[in-house]
């Protein structure tokens, strides 16, 4: 017999043999088939759904409120708030950009503070002060038939 | 007396039990090196509340129910109507910031006794595995209750997580299952913390104690240099240091039912996904992390401020392949004893302002504030001071 190294015979070197190629075939068969259950099982604990909650909310009780006042909704899942000044209703994402707590409204001061770590932002959402790296995202603000509705802009 | 020679012989007769009986003789009364101390126990300490953590987290398990619904009431109803559900829910609250107390007070050892270095590698980074690991487990078992502090700082915890490089918003979304904290992510950190995580920790804590057997505890000798113990020299494992471990274990129950009953964790407020409480804060040992990100602002400093955090871990782990040198004695490891104590002190710094950050502190017959950075304010003793925390 022949000394053989990984499937191929020593002196005839690039000739493969019968043994090394099946060898060679049951690695890649078995490589495949462990892909074929993981890619399932990896894609399995991606989350399949968005959010949850619709992305058009009304704004409940919106002609209760005062101007200055400010109220929180849920849009897609996610926290809004709303503030109505004299010429109507604006709306921000609530979600603090520094470390995602929710910001709340200080209507003596008109802007927006979050009480994780201290950051400020003006009224339009601008970054003030604090360690938040960038402004609050604006939403949309629809008035249907007196009632008011806010999506994402 | 008939009775358990008629089992033994029962399997005698079956199987090869000499082998087994001589493995657990030589296991048992292994001779340790002579220096062996009270310091050595810490590892002991942390097998013994991981069982304790095993067992009580089983036993909470009947009752909760991993719901945003139903979580919080099913903590209330183990705490307030089954028996001694109480005990349970705070032997494992308390056992949870034990544990990780007990596995870095082992690091320490470890650490400056030089314990990591050659041929004792490879234990020492399973050592800062399982350590990584238990902070994850305080992690995602803080959530379980679904009480306003745990969602809040599960919100800041993952989104600070989002801040990894390049990989960051992929990472969030994927922990939460989803872009916000919902049941999603309790479903998600319950089967980390009651299922993946107790496997893995057991198979990495499986793997530590062999190896820990298979080059025995280190001399302070240097590397290379460690002398073999000589027969009927040493301390024996069993009965000599397991005593001092029982000692040390029965103090450490008693700790723990104490504590439990004179310092219970309160379950407070359900999570409330729209409002934010004021001056939430971590767990103690996630303190100096939350400190040390403040410091970091701009566009970048999350970032910056997330890496920098995440570094003395990778430091850890890798440690015993970039301390090369020889010694083993602390006194002639100035640098390598140096930057422990350096890093030890850093934490203890940046944990303690992080634990009086926001808050206003009487020293000396003197109320200060002290700000988010941690800088003191001194406070005039007017009765409504003007706090800009308060809003
Ligand atoms: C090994 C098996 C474990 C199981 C089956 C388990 C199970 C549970 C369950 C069901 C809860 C919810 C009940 C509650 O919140 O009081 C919980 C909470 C918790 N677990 Fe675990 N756990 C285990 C180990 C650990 C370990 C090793 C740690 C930490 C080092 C830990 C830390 C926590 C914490 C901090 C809580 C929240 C306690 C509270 O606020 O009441 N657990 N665990
Ligand atoms: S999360 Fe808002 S300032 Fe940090």
């Amino acid at each position: 017999m022949k000394p053989q190294v990984d499937g191929f015979d020593k002196v005839g070197s690039a000739r493969p043999t019968r043994r090394g190629f099946l060898d060679w075939l049951i690695s890649l068969c078995s490589l495949l088939a462990g892909l074929a259950m993981t890619i399932p099982g990896l894609m399995y604990l991606w989350p399949a759904a968005r959010g949850g909650g619709s992305d058009n909310m009304e704004v409940e009780g919106a002609d209760r409120m005062a101007p200055g006042q400010s109220r929180m909704v849920q849009v897609g899942g996610k926290a809004v708030i709303v503030i109505r000044d004299r010429k109507g209703f604006r709306a921000y994402s609530a979600i603090c950009t520094h470390l995602g707590c929710l910001v709340t409204w200080e209507q003596a001061k008109e802007q927006f503070f979050c009480p994780c770590h201290a950051a400020v932002f003006d009224a339009q959402g601008r970054v003030v002060s604090g360690p938040a790296p960038a402004p609050l995202p604006a939403y949309k603000i629809k008035e249907v038939g007196g009632r008011i509705y806010v999506s994402p802009a | 007396m008939g009775l358990s020679r008629r089992i033994n012989s029962f399997f005698d007769d079956r199987f090869d039990t000499e082998t087994a009986r001589r493995f657990i003789d030589k296991q048992a009364h292994k001779r340790l090196p002579p220096h062996i101390s009270w310091f050595h126990v810490f590892g002991s300490l942390a097998l013994l509340l991981f069982v304790s953590q095993t067992i009580t987290g089983i036993l909470l398990l009947i009752y909760y129910r991993p719901t945003p619904e139903a979580a919080y009431s099913s903590i209330q109803y183990i705490t307030t109507e089954v028996h001694f559900g109480w005990l349970y829910r705070q032997i494992h609250a308390w056992g949870a910031t034990l544990m990780i107390l007990v596995v870095v007070l082992h690091m320490v050892r470890t650490y400056f006794s030089g314990a990591y270095k050659k041929p004792r590698e490879l234990t020492w980074v399973t050592g800062v595995l399982i350590f990584i690991l238990t902070i994850i487990f305080g992690f995602t078992g803080y959530l379980l209750p679904w009480n306003q502090i745990a969602f809040w700082a599960t919100t800041i915890g993952t989104e600070s997580a989002g801040k990894v490089p390049f990989i960051g918003e992929w990472l969030l979304y994927f922990l939460r299952g989803g872009e916000v904290v919902t049941g999603e992510t309790l479903s998600r950190f319950f089967v980390v913390h009651v299922i993946i995580l107790p496997w893995i920790l057991t198979g990495l804590i499986a793997v530590h104690l062999v190896l820990m057997r298979l080059s025995n505890l280190a001399t302070l000798e240097p590397v290379g240099e460690e002398k073999p113990i000589p027969p009927g020299h040493g301390i024996p494992f069993f009965p000599v240091h397991v005593a001092k471990e029982a000692v040390v274990a029965i103090l450490l129950l008693a700790g723990l039912v104490t504590l439990s009953i004179l310092s219970p964790w309160e379950i407070g407020e359900p999570a409330n996904p729209l409002v934010t409480p004021a001056h939430i804060k971590p767990e103690w040992y996630f303190l100096p992390s939350y400190q040390l990100l403040k410091y970091f602002e701009g566009p970048y400093g999350a970032v910056v401020g997330i890496v920098a955090c995440s570094l003395p871990f990778g430091l850890l782990l890798f440690w015993p392949f970039l301390d090369r040198g020889k010694e083993r004695h602390p006194r002639k490891r100035p640098w390598a004893v140096g930057i422990g104590l350096f890093g030890l002190m850093a934490a203890l710094f940046l944990g303690i302002l992080g634990h009086f950050s926001g808050t206003d502190v009487t020293l000396l017959g003197r109320r200060y504030h002290i700000d988010l950075l941690g800088r003191p304010e001194r406070l005039m003793d007017e009765p409504t001071s003007h706090n800009p925390v308060e809003h």
